[in-house]
């Protein structure tokens, strides 16, 4: 009798940890994703009193392998910590138009050349005032490193200060994404002077002009921040600290907000809204991101048949970015090209020329290059919805023949499998990057000498490096988007990295506990870009 | 020798009819467990006996598969472990002294570490797939079953038949299999059904993790924690393979305590 209480014990604990995962309590006061301003999933209420500590989630920690330099920081899920406590000259609207951060406004004499006025009461959270010494080191620091974001800022001819002001930044020929690039963490303005004089090392200390200040960190755990008291903008941070608890499992992050112990969480999980439509008090909101997955062949690969540009573009023709975007994402993704669905300027994926061909197509390129019995190995990462992308894909590809086998590990594994080595050891993997805010930015990724991460994995194209480079000197306008569509036709051709569909960016908040600003769009990555808007209702 | 009561014949025709039941997946029964059939999240209809998962896949077919992939990796993952704890711990059991001390130690050891922590090493170390998963089931479930045979071999190496047996001349191999093995086998076939229930919440583990059953293959482990997190907005999800589950632990359970009952005869003890 005693094995049979067991029994009924193990089976009933493994299916209420399941229960558990979710949380069991519900109230009939479901609050659906509501209407704020135009341009915002919601909009913190002034009137509410500030102070207080807002309490998040997030899946993932800043990575630990490039410390704490902003300049080095070289994924999306770091720059959104990082911007806590650091500022750019410039940063993006909810339109993705780009607006005055620590540069209160700027000119533009020429394509060439860029006058930013610097904002004056700008202080480090040390107390010492930011100076024009401080942006123009930094830019010169970040221009000689080898950070990824360095291929951003395009030609970059001189970096000048004048008087204590203005800083003027000379081109070397015209580069349209010029200051959507500077908008980003590692174009942060960092404390030059400390850093110069070694008083300070950016690569463990956090030191910059934003509304936290870094109290405590515990990798993969958690971190503190307190406001910093030095912050240029008055009356904000409206919270005075700010605990970020690292759930990597969703379902943790989901139960931490069921049960208040979270006023706000990241999610990956597309049907998040219909997962917690019981919660009460619990508002779901998406944001229509430029960031889209995509999938890497690696035509480094010894002996791979990916290493053929027919067999490459067999895979992108099989591939269903509409299904994957519908039964994936659950609708709340779509297609796209080289150039981020949504963006001004960008390319239409259905126009596309393998978006014209069909799965027969797929199959007689797959025998030109005689490889009909083609297999490989996907590799992903565990976190949602990476693993639901892959499962369609691996449909789509196998109504051209060609066999998947799924690979998935935890992010830290897939990266180092991914990255590690040059030439990489994998077959296709998946990944997603941020699209920013101007069509061109990420197609500098499609280089591999500028962008560097891709380089154990995929072979330069000179006739695409050149088109890309071409689409930055142009204009906006009708100029640029013929050459941005031509940069798309030429990498859909090329098939070393598949766009997939956009990727949409879950956040949920606690009606009762927090009154959050969110923009309904966002270029960055970055969920936490109105944190120091939010006011706090009640301190869990 | 007694024969099995009705609840363990039960038993074992409940797991008659889940094995049955996996068999029908590899013969198409029910469909293709990968293939997209329809809308995503939809409950239990004509189409789809037990509704559709968050990829529009039909649940019934991977919940057959998944039955089927849980019972042969916990199945085979116990019966090493069984194998390999039956061996060092009559040894251990039996022999005593150093060996019996190295043992424990090693045992020790493995227990030091939790679960989930051991199988993580061992994925790492291998690679994630059922190999790994196969592997952290063994270490998983290896020392409680290795100390508690071995605890049963110390009890059993004092009793009065194995004195006989070693003074009438019976070499150590005939002692160990004839008169030890039979007499710790019930333990063994208990331990072996709690083993399998562990076994099975590893696997969950480490697939959720991504270490285990690799997508889109399906186990009782990963529709579980897939159930789990639907399960207010789709609970067929869980249903399907939760009940399945219950069963076959269930199954599982009065089976070996049946088992036990039978094969170790000198301790009555009947589940009523």
């Amino acid at each position: 009798m005693r094995n049979l209480r067991l029994a009924c014990g193990v089976a009933a604990a493994l299916l209420a940890s399941a229960c558990a995962a979710t949380g069991t309590t519900t109230s009939p006061t479901a609050a659906a994703q509501q209407s704020a301003a135009p341009g915002y999933l919601a909009l913190a209420d002034q009137s509410l009193p500030s102070g207080g500590t807002l309490n998040l989630q997030v899946h993932i920690d800043s990575g630990a392998a490039t410390g704490y330099d902003p300049q080095l920081a070289d994924v999306a899920t770091t720059w959104q910590l990082l911007s806590l406590s650091y500022e750019t000259l410039v940063t993006v609207g909810p339109d993705f138009s780009v607006q005055p951060l620590l540069a209160e406004k700027w000119d533009t004499p020429s394509p060439t050349e860029y006058v930013f006025h610097l904002r004056k009461g700008v202080r480090f959270a040390n107390g010492r005032e930011m100076t024009a010494d401080d942006v123009v080191g930094s830019l010169k620091r970040l221009l000689a490193s080898k950070s990824v974001w360095r291929g951003q800022l395009g030609p970059v001819k001189s970096v000048t200060a004048d008087g204590d002001g203005e800083v003027k930044v000379t081109l070397s020929e015209p580069y349209t994404p010029f200051l959507t690039a500077l908008a980003n963490v590692p174009a942060a303005v960092l404390p030059m002077k400390e850093i110069d004089d070694k008083s300070v090392d950016p690569a463990t200390t956090l030191l910059g002009t934003g509304p936290y200040v870094v109290e405590n960190h515990r990798q993969d755990v958690s971190w503190a921040f307190k406001r910093n008291d030095q912050y240029w903008n008055k009356g904000k941070p409206a919270a005075d600290a700010l605990n970020i608890t690292i759930a990597p499992e969703e379902a943790a992050r989901i139960a931490a907000l069921q049960n208040g112990s979270a006023a706000l969480a990241t999610l990956g999980n597309v049907d998040s809204a219909t997962m917690l439509a019981g919660a009460g008090n619990v508002q779901v909101g998406t944001q229509a991101t430029t960031d889209f997955y995509y999938l890497m062949l690696n035509s480094l690969k010894p002996g791979s048949k990916l290493a053929d540009p027919k067999v490459r573009q067999a895979i992108a023709i099989a591939l269903d970015n509409q299904q994957i975007a519908d039964v994936a994402l659950g609708g709340q993704g779509k297609p796209t090209a080289i150039t981020p669905a949504g963006l001004p300027g960008a390319c239409d994926p259905a126009a596309l020329p393998s978006a014209a061909k069909s799965v027969d197509d797929a199959k007689a390129l797959l025998a030109e290059a005689g490889a009909q019995d083609l297999s490989f190995t996907l590799t992903i990462f565990s976190t949602e919805p990476a693993p639901a992308v892959a499962q369609v894909i691996q449909q789509n590809l196998q109504q051209a023949g060609i066999t998947v086998k799924i690979e998935q590990m935890d992010e830290a594994s897939w990266s180092g499998k991914v990255y590690g080595k040059a030439p990489a050891d994998f077959d296709a993997a998946l990944s997603w990057f941020a699209g920013y805010a101007d069509p061109g930015m990420v197609t500098k990724w499609w280089n591999p000498e500028t962008a560097g991460f891709n380089v154990g994995f995929m072979k330069p194209d000179k006739e695409l490096n050149t088109l890309i480079d071409a689409a930055g000197k142009e204009p906006a306008g009708p100029s640029r988007d013929q050459a941005l569509t031509a940069v798309c036709a030429k990498a859909d051709a090329d098939a070393q990295m598949i766009p997939l569909v956009t990727r949409p960016a879950t956040v949920a908040f606690r009606t009762d506990a927090l009154s959050p600003s969110l923009y309904a769009t966002e270029g960055y990555g970055n969920v936490l870009r109105l944190v120091a808007d939010a006011r706090v209702k009640k301190t869990q | 020798m007694r024969r099995l009561d009705r609840l363990s014949i039960g038993g074992l025709v409940t797991l008659l009819v889940l094995v049955v039941f996996a068999l029908g997946s590899l013969i198409g029964a029910g469909g293709d467990p990968d293939a997209i059939v329809g809308p995503r999240l939809q409950p239990p209809g004509s189409g789809w006996w037990l509704g559709t998962d968050n990829l529009g896949r039909p649940v019934l077919p991977r919940v057959m598969e998944g039955v089927g992939t849980t019972l042969l990796l916990s199945s085979v993952a116990v019966l090493v472990t069984a194998a390999l704890s039956a061996t060092f711990g009559i040894v251990a059991g039996y022999r005593g002294g150093y060996l019996n001390e190295l043992v424990m130690r090693l045992v020790e050891v493995l227990y030091s570490f939790p679960a989930i922590v051991l199988a993580i090493l061992v994925a790492a170390v291998l690679g994630p797939g059922q190999t790994a998963a196969l592997a952290s089931i063994v270490l998983v479930t290896i020392p409680l079953m290795t100390r508690l045979v071995r605890a049963a071999a110390v009890a059993v190496s004092q009793r009065d038949y194995v004195t006989s047996a070693v003074i009438s001349g019976a070499r150590l191999p005939r002692v160990l299999v004839r008169h030890v093995l039979p007499n710790v086998a019930g333990t063994i076939a208990v331990q072996g059904t709690y083993a399998l229930s562990v076994g099975i919440a590893v696997e969950g583990g480490l697939s959720f993790l991504g270490f285990g059953v690799q997508p889109p293959q399906a186990s009782l482990g990963v529709l579980i924690q897939q159930g789990g997190t639907y399960m207010i907005a789709a609970p067929w999800l869980i249903l399907g393979p939760g009940v399945v589950l219950v069963a076959a632990i269930l199954a599982i359970n009065v089976v070996g305590d049946g088992l036990r009952d039978r094969l170790e005869p000198r301790e009555t003890r009947t589940l009523t």
